[in-house]
């Protein structure tokens, strides 16, 4: 029997039409660097970006742009351009999008920003590797890879050493591309706004432990985008301290991201971005809020020294969450779900995302075991919906939440 | 003894020893080395062998999937799905440990689950560089290898100099003759067939590795010379790229269309030759070193043109006229690099086919077919 939803108005947040103007600005300046008198890098999400805004670099995302082709649905249109060319469909549908774009020149930027030069660490995955590798090829410009070994339990030094080791070569790689010495000044100083966005971003989201939560992972999903694209940057801090601003202001007043918070939930895994709306919408109806993730949560390090170094980021970028094996998952899932009192978690089985997606299921086991708070796997694809069957998903969310109210969690 | 019954006596032991299940294979090995698993030629085989243990390879074994699908998604490949499938019915219990290197996301996640199952005693996570062109790299790695040795000394027996240098030398000499066997075979595929060839070459992962080099030196000591072999058409010659083939039927399947693979790049074929180690310097040094010489594995950098040169390089010197892409299913690494390495072959005039498999044991026949197709196409080219 369909349930019968119950409207649960959603609150807007104000600081929005902020964000609008900051990504168009950015967006902006990266199609046309040379207006600007920039260079620019590709970089991966997980890529030590302050070096390149103390060089005066731009960073483009590919993988920012897979998110908002993806929330655009245009996606798929991009993906069988890149299959058109012999790409397997079973690989990574950001790298789609984007070679897919890349070859055909289209997609909602239009021909992507072309780079001077692409910076890739391997500290979110190895498909990145190849994706970097193919562009290197493509756009015929030199590639700096950032080596990340995963940390499967401990830390070594030989480890630390070799990550910051290499923060030198990256450093000795960009004075040779902009061809001017790199000045710590001016490194400490993108540094300390790193450091400060970092700060702020992790304060949002922690105010998303009171109840009601002010700010979901929805908004969070979408509000990320400065942390990734602008840390080290005064706009990104600037924005950051806006958004907190009005965020307590709500938990002030009491008010929640929605009218009625019975359910609270955590999610795993990069969102389905073609359907973040509607999974919102169907979750909120039933009185369900997304209070945390494990993935916006991965830019709010936790640990980082409180002065910036090249040390202290090459230490960040090793332990970035998707470079640590499980048992650094179990805890983390566990401190989320215990620090924002949820009743429930999603975890999305990504299929674009092997790195995100492995372990899951013992993940959820061990998680449910510790919290005594039940989980879901849901299958789908970060950008590609043709992986995806939203009928079947909404059925799998109805009677887990039925679930959680069945145990009286709710 | 006659050619034909040395000939007879070895193929008997080979068939023997790659045959069985892993459990069963279990019976066969010797008593005084423990076996220690391992999946991939990163890891350094003669540092297990020095401490006195038997590395054993895991290369995906024929399974039915009925319990790995409660620990892993479905976009996962065969060698992982099936390599957990053996663990959690407990065909690996004779092992005392695993080592994992550090490759794919795919296997990546599956060391997080084998570990988190705790159903093996022993298990080491050899973490790799992904960069191979950086000097960096190197110290870093070497110092990978030492903590490797010292779990190695810890859990399994000391690892003297000498012992190490006899191991280095005796998985060289296994290379070696492998290398002779591989360039004769071409010659006498009546003697040694595609598929026996990939047996011999299992043999030579699970079993004593001493009684494998004499047996591969008895072979190689009792094949006919080129000249004695039969005349008749020449088969078309293949080069076979892939990463490991779990089936030794694929070979025969591109013989009976009447072909041969003369080179490869699979890490359980021809790719290992690469992996010989120097002689004359520290052995840990040599063994550090080897990983940097040449582009080995699509999941490492060398350089964005590596797999490309490399490929193109090898498919030149072996003369094949066509290539076979045997791709497993999900492997991203190796799909990754295909579309730009199909183009710059055929840019060269090489043909290629694209096998893509999954269970290996479904599609014999859309593959057979498939393959002849390739082959007689080769033969109007």
């Amino acid at each position: 029997m369909e349930r019968q939803a119950i409207p649960n108005p959603y609150r807007k947040i104000q600081t929005t039409a902020a964000y609008r103007r900051l990504m168009m600005a950015y967006y902006f300046m990266v199609k046309h660097p040379r207006w600007f008198g920039k260079k620019v890098a590709w970089i991966t999400s997980g890529g030590p970006v302050e070096p390149l805004y103390a060089m005066g670099v731009l960073p483009f995302y590919p993988e920012n742009y897979g998110a908002m082709c993806g929330a655009g649905r245009v996606s798929v249109s991009l993906c069988e351009e890149a299959e058109q060319r012999g790409y397997s469909r079973d690989l990574c549908s950001y790298a789609l999008t984007d070679i897919g774009s890349n070859l055909s020149g289209t997609g909602p930027l239009g021909v992507l920003p072309k780079p001077d030069f692409l910076v890739c660490c391997n500290n979110i995955c190895g498909t990145v590797i190849k994706w970097y590798e193919i562009q290197a090829r493509a756009l015929q410009v030199p590639l700096f890879f950032l080596d990340t070994p995963f940390i499967h339990d401990e830390i070594h030094d030989h480890t630390l050493r070799y990550v910051e080791e290499q923060m030198e070569g990256y450093i000795a790689f960009l004075e040779e591309q902009v061809k001017r010495p790199f000045s710590e000044k001016r490194f400490y100083k993108v540094g300390a706004r790193s450091l400060e966005a970092i700060q702020l971003w992790r304060e949002i989201l922690e105010l998303s432990k009171n109840r009601p939560a002010p700010f979901t992972a929805f908004d969070a999903f979408i509000h990320m985008a400065p942390i990734v694209t602008l840390r080290g940057t005064r706009w990104a801090v600037r924005y950051y301290r806006k958004l907190k601003k009005e965020l307590e202001q709500r938990v002030a007043e009491g008010k929640g991201a929605f009218a009625r918070e019975e359910i609270r939930l955590i999610w795993d895994n990069i969102p389905i971005w073609y359907d973040i709306r509607k999974l919102s919408k169907m979750l909120s109806a039933q009185g369900a809020v997304l209070v945390g993730d494990t993935y916006t949560s991965a830019w709010a390090h936790e640990g980082l020294d409180v002065e910036p170094s090249l040390a202290g980021f090459a230490r960040s970028h090793l332990t970035t969450y998707l470079n640590l094996g499980l048992e650094h998952k179990l805890q983390k899932m566990i401190t989320l779900m215990e620090g924002y009192g949820a009743h429930g978690f999603i975890m999305h089985s990504n299929r674009s995302c092997k790195s995100y997606s492995f372990g899951q299921y013992d993940l959820k086991r061990e998680v449910t075991t510790a919290t005594g708070k039940p989980g879901l796997v849901i299958e789908a694809d970060h950008t590609d919906s043709r992986s995806y069957a939203p009928k079947q998903v909404e059925r799998q969310i109805d009677i887990f939440l039925d679930m959680i109210r069945g145990q009286g969690q709710a | 003894m006659t050619r034909q019954t040395a000939l007879n006596k070895i193929k008997k032991e080979i068939e023997d020893i790659v045959s069985r299940s892993y459990g069963d294979s279990a019976l066969l090995l010797p008593k005084d080395r423990m076996p220690i698993g391992f999946f991939c030629p990163f890891v350094p085989e003669e540092l297990i062998h020095a401490a006195g243990a038997l590395p054993f390879r895991l290369m995906g074994a024929p399974a039915q999937i009925t319990h790995a699908q409660a620990h892993l998604p479905p976009y996962c490949c065969h060698l992982v799905k099936s390599s957990l499938e053996s663990l959690l019915k407990g065909e690996l219990h004779f092992l005392k440990g695993v080592v994992f290197s550090h490759t794919c996301d795919s296997m990546k996640g599956l060391s997080d689950i084998w570990a988190h199952k705790g159903l093996l005693s022993l298990q080491f996570d050899l973490m790799t560089p992904a960069h191979l062109n950086s000097g960096r790299a190197r110290p870093y790695f070497r110092a990978e290898m030492e903590r490797f040795k010292d779990f190695l000394e810890s859990n399994v027996g000391k690892i003297s100099p000498d012992d190490l240098k006899d191991s280095v030398r005796l998985f060289n000499r296994i290379r070696e003759r492998l290398g002779e066997l591989y360039a004769l075979r071409r010659g006498l595929i009546d003697y040694i067939p595609g598929d026996y060839f990939a047996r011999i070459i299992r043999a030579g992962y699970v079993m004593d590795r001493d009684r494998y080099l004499e047996l591969l030196e008895e072979l190689l000591d009792s094949l006919p010379e080129q000249g004695e072999a039969g005349e008749g058409d020449a088969p078309t010659p293949i080069y076979l790229a892939g990463n490991m083939t779990h089936m030794d039927t694929y070979f025969s399947l591109i013989e009976d269309a009447g072909a041969v693979v003369v080179g490869d790049d699979l890490c359980s074929g021809a790719r290992t030759f690469r992996l010989m180690v120097a002689e004359d310097q520290d052995p840990l040094e040599a063994l550090t070193e080897r990983y940097f010489r040449s582009f080995f594995c699509p999941t490492k950098y060398l350089s964005p043109q590596a797999h490309l040169d490399t490929l193109v390089q090898e498919v030149a010197d072996s003369g094949a006229q066509g290539v076979i892409f045997l791709l497993y299913k999900y492997c991203e690494p190796y799909f990754f690099d295909y579309p730009d390495l199909k183009s710059v072959l055929e840019s060269k005039g090489v043909s290629t086919l694209l096998l893509e498999v999954e269970d290996p044991f479904q599609s014999q026949e859309q593959l057979k077919v498939r393959i002849q197709a390739f082959v007689e196409m080769l033969g109007l080219v």
